[in-house]
């Protein structure tokens, strides 16, 4: 057996390197799937596992894709029938192509102390404020959302809901929170984004 | 991948749009073949059903 045959270690250890559904995609999947009509294209980034994208399609029964960094996600997106692709955030989609995009964010400030390097990082950390990802996405997500659409973002007290506020509002979109829930160390909140038009 | 995804889909780093290459297809979906940008040329894969759209220098397996 040569070394080539071993299985690597990603293989081995699949389900720790797919972020599995926890409160907050909970959280994300019953507010944003209200909000979602059967006519409605959907977007689902940073899918993970699928859960979200899943729920979503199975409630509203919308035509949703998910979008993932991560080639296990994809393919564990995949096995729950959600349309699975291998991208950098929205980058390869066309103009005006949603009419919803839900994120749940790899929101949690970067360990100072050391990092994992492995796809589980990736899918938790978002740079030292836990907002670097956050801001990449709304960079960019005006530019593939319809003009009539909405975004259903997840956010914890530990990512700062101001500053993430104020970076919506600077890229765009009018935010209200849909939803908030108490857990041991965070508040989650579901931010609903409108685009102002301006 | 189902084909409608080609109503929406484009090259990550110029935006144009791409053309498709099918090599295996079932019922429902294509499952291995090729987008390749129509402006600039590059080829993104598909394989397993799942269109890999990350730029060439985004590809390797280990998270960066």
């Amino acid at each position: 057996m040569t070394d080539e045959d071993e299985p690597r270690l990603a293989d081995i250890r699949e389900t720790d390197q797919v972020y599995q559904p926890a409160e907050d995609s909970h959280l994300l999947a019953k507010t944003a799937a209200k909000e979602v009509g059967k006519d409605n294209r959907v977007l689902d980034v940073g899918t993970g596992s699928g859960y979200v994208a899943q729920f979503v399609q199975e409630q509203s029964d919308a035509a949703v894709f998910g979008v993932d960094l991560n080639p296990l996600a994809c393919a564990e997106a995949r096995e729950r029938g959600v349309q699975a692709l291998r991208a950098d955030l929205v980058s390869s989609f066309c103009r005006d192509s949603f009419d919803v995009i839900t994120f749940n964010p790899p929101y949690l400030p970067s360990a100072p102390e050391g990092v994992w390097d492995d796809w589980m990082e990736t899918a938790v950390t978002g740079g030292e404020d836990g907002r670097a990802v956050i801001k990449d996405f709304l960079d960019d997500v005006g530019r593939v959302l319809r003009p009539d659409g909405a975004i259903y973002l997840l956010v914890s007290t530990v990512t700062g809901p101001e500053a993430v506020t104020e970076a919506a509002e600077s890229a765009g979109f009018e935010v209200t929170t849909l939803a908030e829930e108490s857990h041991s160390f965070e508040k989650l909140l579901i931010f609903q984004l409108i685009p102002t038009g301006e | 991948m189902d084909e409608d995804l080609m109503d929406i889909l484009c090259c990550p780093l110029d935006k144009h749009e791409l053309e498709l290459d099918v090599d295996e297809r079932d019922d429902e979906e294509i499952l291995t073949g090729t987008l390749t940008c129509t402006e600039c040329g590059e080829v993104y894969p598909i394989e397993d059903g799942i269109p890999n759209m990350l730029p060439p220098d985004m590809r390797e397996e280990a998270p960066a």
